[in-house]
């Protein structure tokens, strides 16, 4: 009733709040939110005895800025175990969405603009020259990932836990569409950088570092991912010393949040410590969150 | 022997203003001439150290004011130890309210 009351007459107010919300994570907004309009409450309250209107007031305006650096610090805190470093890629879904909304912007700059299009038939001589050139980079940026990464994608042998073929084929459909929106991202990206930056002849070589950056990240990507459900694996859990190499296993454990299984990640990948994918069944669904 | 806790001197003013009786942030705020963007991460950050503790004022209580609730915060025996460090590092910091739990009884 209160909280009602005061967005009604601090609506500017409640807006910069509830912008800085959306910084906090989701676990903690509500919470955080409800503290946040309990003070607001006695600034205007103050402004009232002072016989000045609350709304535009430059008090409550300040304070309610405040409030950013202090979602800030919570999200940058948290320590809950649901907590993500890229919340926005978790799921499958979020993560093409984010994509396709880069590229779109990418794209949209990039028609926009015909500059930089220009630039390009002219320095390479035509269309059909500047896409040959793209296509020349992508075709280096793929000879030199196997030395910036392992090009593995995270292919378990088969058990009786397996995900079903329809499961396989929708992990191959996904890395392909990301891997497209990514081509689009770093083509459109670099021109539209290129034009900006005022430097068309370095574009090129912006292209190329831009193709091994993003193929590299997709593939780590496609590696952390729950070969499930593809959402990105959480919790990581260091195990063993490093020291401890060759004698025993060491790495990193990460966790399907759904309760899909368990990845281990080895220290130093080798021969004989590879990746490896532990799936649950359902007897240990109990102890994950539906 | 442990290493005596050593707090900023806008931490130990926080700590001091709680000391003293301002048990939620606007009041802190008021007392202690600091800004809203200063405070609260700072109350967040001693409650995560363990030198306040924080809870939610009942509703009832709150409806009876005509007020919205309030989430109070309390100093914690660690709090109280360092806050005492702090007096030693900071000797003014005693003038910022220096009667102790005049306010909010």
């Amino acid at each position: 009733m209160m909280t009602r009351r005061i967005s009604n007459w601090a609506s500017l107010d409640g807006a910069i709040l509830r912008c800085a919300a959306l910084l906090v994570p989701p676990a903690k907004r509500s919470d955080w939110l409800t503290e946040w309009r309990s003070e607001l409450w006695y600034v205007l309250e103050r402004c009232r005895h002072e016989g000045r209107r609350p709304v535009w007031d430059r008090n409550g305006i300040l304070f309610c800025l405040g409030s950013f650096r202090d979602a800030a610090w919570v999200r940058c805190n948290d320590q809950s175990p649901d907590s993500s470093r890229h919340p926005w890629l978790r799921s499958p879904i979020r993560c093409l969405m984010v994509l396709t909304t880069l590229a779109s912007v990418a794209a949209v700059f990039f028609f926009r603009s015909s500059g930089p299009l220009d630039t390009l038939l002219r320095a390479s001589r035509g269309h059909r020259e500047a896409l040959f050139a793209h296509l020349l980079m992508i075709f280096v940026a793929c000879v030199v990932l196997p030395a910036t990464t392992s090009l593995a994608l995270g292919e378990y042998p088969a058990n009786p836990y397996s995900p079903a073929r329809a499961r396989r084929v929708r992990r191959w459909i996904f890395l392909g569409i990301k891997l497209s929106l990514i081509v689009m991202i770093v083509f459109c990206g670099t021109l539209d950088l290129a034009q900006i930056a005022g430097v068309p002849a370095l574009q090129p070589h912006v292209a190329l570092l831009g193709y091994i950056l993003a193929f590299r990240w997709a593939l780590i990507d496609q590696r952390r991912r729950c070969p499930v459900c593809l959402r990105l694996l959480a919790n990581p859990v260091r195990i063993g010393r490093a020291g401890q190499t060759i004698l025993e296993w060491s790495g990193t454990e990460l966790v399907c949040t759904k309760g899909h299984g368990l990845l281990h990640l080895p220290e130093i990948a080798t021969t004989y410590s590879a990746q490896r994918w532990l799936d649950l069944d359902a007897s240990w669904s109990s102890l994950f969150l539906s | 022997m442990p290493a005596e806790p050593k707090l900023s001197h806008t931490a130990a003013m926080i700590l001091q203003a709680i000391h003293c009786g301002c048990a939620y942030g606007y009041d802190i705020m008021d007392t202690t001439g600091l800004p809203s963007g200063t405070v609260y991460p700072a109350l967040r950050r001693l409650e995560q150290d363990g030198q306040i503790r924080s809870h939610w004022e009942r509703q009832s209580i709150a409806d009876a004011g005509q007020r919205p609730a309030r989430k109070y915060y309390k100093l914690t025996p660690s709090g109280k130890t360092t806050l005492e460090a702090s007096h030693r590092r900071y000797p003014l910091l005693s003038k910022l309210a220096p009667t102790p739990g005049v306010k909010h009884q």
